[in-house]
């Protein structure tokens, strides 16, 4: 039934490239003009399904049914004439379509607001930005705050300082603000504005009727509307936007003129600077709408070029009902299904960072059980491994190292986030215990993350980028140029961690950690605390005695936190999907919306709903259809890298390839050496026991040239970006010439010396490590090579065979088919 | 005889010469593509004599004031505790605390007006410095030397763009900083040495194979390798997993090819030539930059300092973990007088000047004003750079900074057009399109972009 629907929506849109079918529609469909300085752009666009497909910019006429009213030009922008109702009827062709409009408030004067006019205009000329007045220390002379933060202080600026001649209230027009502008004066930021335009005649205005500056009554910007939301457009389309602010007081303004458009995959559609997307390519494009303090976006989805899509793919749970949904509507057929060997080289890699034992790949392969692969992902969920693996994970995440904490301190974070793991621990009462953490930070690991954080705003950073997934360091100095959040907000949201106090216990190096009953962080522009306030939660009064990080932890963990789940749903995701669903993974903001927004949702509610469980969201993943296709692409679906048409291909973590390395040589690595915090000096450690896994270490200042060339994240600064899976010539430089991987093969403990010293035939020898390394059994072709191969080398003598078979190891395990999860 | 070490004849059990592991290594050029081979063979690929150019990284942002832009009649506050000195370029002055430079002036030029409008902070002018552009919409551009290597390809077995010691590291912005090869692929991304070239015993690590790997296990390595990988067509789409092997075919190069290994020796240098270019990070570093120029590499980019925050660098905010206007005069620019002097002087007695461009630039300038901790903060309204050799004429000054070196009085110049005016230097048409994704062409420079056509 699905199925059938899909292909009469897309029936529908082949159909509009030459008969137009779908509904017409204009926005906005309500159009409110409150005042009598206010007009509105209106948009005739085609819509089906909820998107807009086509655009209508001249082959539409309007009307309006009450011209005393409303008035409507050919281009579609209304204007207020009276009080009243009015209705806008356009027409294209014989289809018609109609927008109600609300005139109020023509009997008021005519005001222009500093804060909802005045600096948009600034903002949008590009006075306020950092290259211009609104840099650190200003420019020529004037210092506005980088795109109106500081309303105020702008105010002043403009008004009070430089003799008040920016503003001449007596004689307006010889304003320094207008004819520097303007340029009717010398201005060394060129032309701004044109004299006697829209903006010229704004700020004129706003002068003539006194300058007043932000009133304490003013409507405060609540919303941001883009219209339309979502497009389905093709290459060289063009579609209009228009943007419209909702204020605290019920009005609503046009304010295209005024905001600032980018987007997110030039590549897919651009947007020039009056708010037409013009598509480049195929794919998704999220247009970002910026004015005041909000953001909005519009989705642009372009089809790949590709006829059929409909394949028949299964679909295993949920997942894959919005994969397919998106795929389908993007035109991308997936790939087949993966096999049985590649899911388990695949599941075991992902969700315990180790290769399949070739007995277990063996028995996997064997087994004629339907069920096999569910009872597959049953077992790695418990296997020892799975806690080795997601400990390392989140102590990475955590910064846990010996960087900034005494040993004992290390330990005992890490043993906090293993043992967690090992229990599986619902992910908010994780975040609940270390974040109000109490007590020796020997003894309560997870107090270690407020030593590791000790200035306010770097606990608050640092917090945000963990749990909620998205940096709000921006906002510390000046309202975020990406997202909502103000410098307001930051410093709310700061002064939930300003009640954190550490003092030295009896041990060296111990650090008793409590929550205070004072303690406020400072705005720094106010020099008064704020009320502490979660991201668009409930202000915590300055005077309440309820802990404050309790109170965070409350707001962060409720089932109705519109960020938490979101976040670590997507870490998980982009750990088994090789791409985040946003990406970067810790980068969520509304401007990086995700490839796909219902899924995430979907993940995200499904996770609370089973009480934080990360197994359950693991397995959830791991049974989808979408995690078990090919990694093969097909030619339809090779240029997608994003919506899950295949499995997508990626570079083992570095620790994972070492401790491969060790288990399939037989030679374990040995981690005693430590670097010192500053880089510059080595000492030797006997901590760590030999046959200690890479993955089980707690510290991340083990000298391992191997780690460090292959990508191993420092742990220094709460960032997904510290990893790196970039191939480098390094890492090659060091796989062909490095002792890590020679001296594994050639040690005389190494599993060629055992095959050797058991007379393991050759055909035997390939078949071992095919299936250790690649959990495949070689083609006959393969086999036949190598074999004759290893016998040609054995005619020269036993040495010279041994370090055949040393040599077709290392051609393996050097090899993409083993480097990558595929 | 192939060596696999430069200081040992390689072992080989027939005893004879055999050249079959060259061929092996010969096989994928050296990052190259076939197509970039043929782009490259009309350039005459190995023989050539086109301009080079070193680009040294002033990482951190070096105050325009306390260089090359000296303001010795502004107010104390801004022009700071050091007064002007001449050069032996008549009317050029740049700041007393450089003396070796002074004397080198004729090698170069200062440009006065270079400014920039994005935000302040390092990364971005990273990006546009080495790319020319501004990142946006998820486009990340080349850096220049990484389009010349696109476009020349590499002469004989050393690749066309070598980064030193290391890739810039975190200056706060988390935004790349345009070292690597954009939209032209990782295939094209410079060498990186990732190794600190004043460092005792230095060798770039991992080049040499061990003893035990002789010639004939290393081609036979590969051999195996490559009948192991030819197995699956699932990594055909995979960037990723090209980058592997183009990693490798370039890896094999470099321990293959004497020439490429003695590039990198920098122990072959005489004790007094390695002292005449300071025993530092960057002095050694702008060394060996010679010697690879010396080898044949079309392009090789210094950075100053890998980050700005543990280290003493141009970065002078004055508070900590920054450093302040002094500190930068004690220690910063004796640093960069000596290692830079020595390489124009070397460049030039080795006739290498002539056809090596050496451009030393920085991500922005500095406040003007002197703030409370004894520094000055980030300035991108204008800064100078200093561009010679090649083509480039020495001795000039191009465009001015007004009274308090605020921002460009005269001739303002972006960094796009920094950006052009290295590629005219390397013989480009600054305009010459790259394909960009989706094979949209994209122009090396903008074309509203020029380059500084009086410095040539």
């Amino acid at each position: 039934m699905l199925l059938r629907t899909v292909l009469i929506a897309w029936l529908s849109v082949f159909a509009t490239a030459s008969v137009p079918a779908a509904e017409l529609r204009v926005y906005p469909a309500e159009v409110l003009l409150s005042g009598p300085n206010r007009t509105q752009q209106l948009l005739a666009v085609d819509v089906d399904n909820e998107r807009a497909i086509k655009d209508h910019p001249s082959d539409v006429s309007y009307k309006s049914s009450a011209g005393h009213v409303a008035k409507v030009d050919a281009s579609g922008r209304v204007t207020a004439i009276g009080n009243g109702n009015a209705v806008i009827t356009a027409t294209v062709g014989t289809r018609t379509a109609t927008a109600a409009v609300k005139v109020s408030g023509l009997d008021q004067p005519k005001e222009w607001s500093f804060q909802n006019h005045v600096l948009p205009v600034l903002t949008r000329t590009g006075c306020n930005s950092g290259a211009c007045h609104g840099a650190l220390a200003g420019k020529g002379g004037m210092k506005l705050s980088l795109r109106a933060y500081d309303p105020d202080s702008d105010w002043f600026v403009l008004t009070r300082q430089a003799l008040a001649r920016r503003v001449d209230l007596t004689k307006p027009a010889e304003s320094l603000l207008l004819k520097k502008a303007a340029r009717l004066m010398p201005h060394g930021g060129g032309t701004r504005i044109v004299e006697d335009d829209d903006n010229f005649t704004l700020l004129l205005e706003w002068i003539e009727s006194g300058a007043k500056g932000p009133q304490a009554n003013d409507a405060k910007l609540e919303h941001l509307e883009v219209f339309p939301t979502h497009a389905l457009l093709k290459p060289k389309d063009q579609l209009r936007v228009t943007a419209r602010a909702v204020y605290s007081d019920g009005s609503k303004e046009d304010v295209t003129g005024w905001a600032k458009f980018g987007s997110s995959e030039e590549q897919v559609a651009g947007v020039d600077e009056d708010g037409v997307v013009t598509v480049a390519g195929s794919g998704e494009a999220a247009i970002t709408v910026s004015f005041g303090t909000m953001v909005s976006t519009l989705t642009v989805t372009s089809p790949f070029p590709n006829k059929a899509v409909l394949a028949a793919s299964p679909r295993h749970n949920y997942i894959d009902e919005f994969v397919h949904k998106k795929l389908e509507l993007l035109r991308l057929p997936p790939s087949a299904q993966c096999t049985d060997a590649e899911f388990a080289r695949r599941a075991y890699l992902d969700t315990c960072g180790i290769l399949p034992p070739p007995d277990e790949a063996r028995a996997f392969l064997a087994d004629t059980d339907p069920k096999k692969r569910e009872k597959l992902i049953a077992r790695l969920l418990d296997h020892p491994a799975f806690t080795d693996y997601w400990a390392y994970r989140w102590s990475e995440m955590l910064l846990v190292s010996s960087r900034k904490l005494p040993q004992p301190a290390m330990w005992a974070f890490y043993r906090k986030v293993r043992q967690s793991v090992a229990d599986n621990l619902p992910w908010n009462q994780f975040a609940r215990e270390v974040l109000t953490s109490s007590g020796s930070t020997f003894a309560n690991g997870g107090g270690n993350y407020f030593v590791l954080h000790k200035d306010v705003s770097e606990l608050a950073e640092a917090t945000a980028i963990t749990f909620l997934g998205t940096s709000v360091g921006c906002a510390k100095c000046h309202n975020h140029p990406l997202e909502k959040w103000t410098q307001d907000q930051y410093w709310a949201f700061a002064n939930l961690f300003s009640r954190v106090g550490l003092k030295n216990g009896d041990r060296p190096g111990e650090v008793l950690v409590r929550s205070r009953l004072d303690g406020e962080a400072l705005h720094p522009r106010t020099g008064v605390p704020v009320p502490p306030t979660p991201f668009d939660g409930k202000p915590l009064p300055l005077d309440s005695p309820i802990d404050r990080r309790t109170y965070f932890a409350d707001w962060l963990t409720a089932p109705d936190n519109p960020y938490f789940a979101r976040a670590i749903v997507n870490r998980v995701w982009r750990n088994f999907m090789g791409r985040g669903l946003v990406e970067a993974e810790d980068d969520m903001r509304v401007s990086n919306p995700p490839t796909n927004a219902e899924l995430l949702d979907a993940l995200a509610a499904d996770f609370v709903k089973h009480k934080y469980d990360m197994k359950h969201l693991m397995r959830t993943i791991l049974q989808s259809a979408a995690y078990q296709r090919s990694s093969q692409p097909t030619p339809e679906n090779a240029a997608d890298d994003r919506f899950y048409s295949r499995y997508l291909v990626r570079r083992l973590p570095a620790e994972v390839i070492l401790d491969a390395y060790s288990d399939i040589t037989h030679v374990p690595t040995q981690f005693n050496k430590m670097q010192s915090a500053a880089g510059d000096s080595v000492t030797a450690t006997a901590i760590y026991p030999a046959g200690t896994r890479a993955i089980q270490l707690p510290d991340s200042l083990l000298l391992s040239r191997f780690l460090e060339a292959f990508g191993r994240a420092e742990r220094v600064a709460t960032c997904s970006c510290e990893r790196t899976s970039d191939a480098s010539v390094s890492q090659a430089l060091h796989l062909n010439n490095g002792v890590t991987l020679n001296d594994k093969l050639r040690d005389a403990k190494s599993v060629v010396s055992t095959w050797i010293a058991a007379k393991l035939s050759d055909v035997a020898i390939v078949d071992r490590v095919f299936l250790a390394a690649l959990t495949r059994l070689p083609t006959a072709e393969e086999k036949k090579r190598f074999v004759e191969l290893l016998r040609e080398a054995a005619m020269e003598g036993e040495q010279s065979h041994r370090e055949a078979i040393e040599d077709f190891l290392w051609a393996v395990l050097t090899g993409r088919e083993f480097l990558f999860n595929h | 005889m192939i060596r696999l070490d430069a200081h040992r004849p390689a072992t080989f059990c027939d005893g004879t010469t055999r050249r079959d592991f060259l061929h092996a290594g010969a096989v994928a050029p050296l990052g190259l593509t076939l197509a970039s081979a043929n782009r490259a063979r009309a350039a005459g690929n190995g023989t050539d004599n086109d301009t080079n150019c070193i680009m040294l990284f002033l990482v951190g942002g070096p105050s325009q004031l306390d260089t090359f832009d000296p303001k010795p009649k502004a107010p104390a506050e801004v022009r700071g505790p050091f007064t002007a000195t001449k050069t032996n370029v008549s009317g050029m002055e740049i700041s007393e605390i450089f003396p070796k430079t002074a004397k080198h002036a004729d090698k170069f030029s200062i440009i006065r007006s270079v400014y920039h409008t994005a935000a302040a902070v390092h990364d971005t002018g990273h990006q546009m410095m080495q790319t020319g552009r501004l990142f946006a919409g998820g486009i990340e551009y080349p850096h220049v030397g990484c389009a010349l290597g696109y476009l020349k390809g590499g002469r004989g077995e050393l690749p066309p763009h070598v980064l030193l010691p290391k890739p810039i590291g975190r200056t706060g912005g988390n935004l790349p900083h345009g070292h690597g090869a954009g939209y032209l692929g990782k295939s094209h991304d410079p060498f990186i040495l990732n190794a600190d070239p004043n460092a005792p015993g230095f060798k770039v690590p991992d080049l040499l194979p061990p003893d035990y790997i002789t010639g004939l296990r290393a081609e036979r390595r590969q051999k195996f390798r490559d009948a192991v990988d030819g197995a699956t067509a699932t990594f055909e789409g995979s960037g990723a997993a090209k980058q592997l092997d183009d990693n490798f075919a370039l890896a094999y190069k470099l321990m293959s090819s004497t020439k490429a290994r003695e590039a990198f020796a920098l122990d072959k240098e005489s004790a007094k030539t390695r002292d005449r270019y300071g025993r530092t990070r960057f002095g050694q570093s702008c060394l060996m930059a010679r010697r690879l120029i010396e080898a044949g590499v079309r392009f090789v980019t210094v950075n100053m300092f890998e980050t700005v925050f543990d280290e003493v660098t141009w970065d002078i905010h004055g508070s900590k973990p920054f450093t302040d206007v002094q500190q930068m005069a004690r220690e910063v620019v004796p640093n960069f007088d000596m290692a830079y002097t020595a390489l124009l002087e070397d460049l030039a007695d080795r006739g290498l000047l002539s056809n090596t461009m050496v451009v030393a630039l920085g991500e922005f300038g500095r406040t003007p004003k002197i703030n409370p901790a004894g520094g000055r903060d980030h300035h991108p309204g204008v800064w100078s750079i200093l561009m010679g050799g090649g083509p480039i004429k020495g001795g000039m000054v191009v465009g001015e900074s007004d009274e308090l070196a605020y921002a460009p009085k005269t001739r303002p110049v972006t960094p796009g057009e920094v950006a052009a005016t290295i590629y005219k230097g390397l013989g480009l048409d600054p305009h010459k399109e790259l394909p960009g994704p989706q094979n949209r062409p994209i122009p090396l420079a903008d074309f509203s972009v020029k380059p500084i056509n009086e410095l040539f």
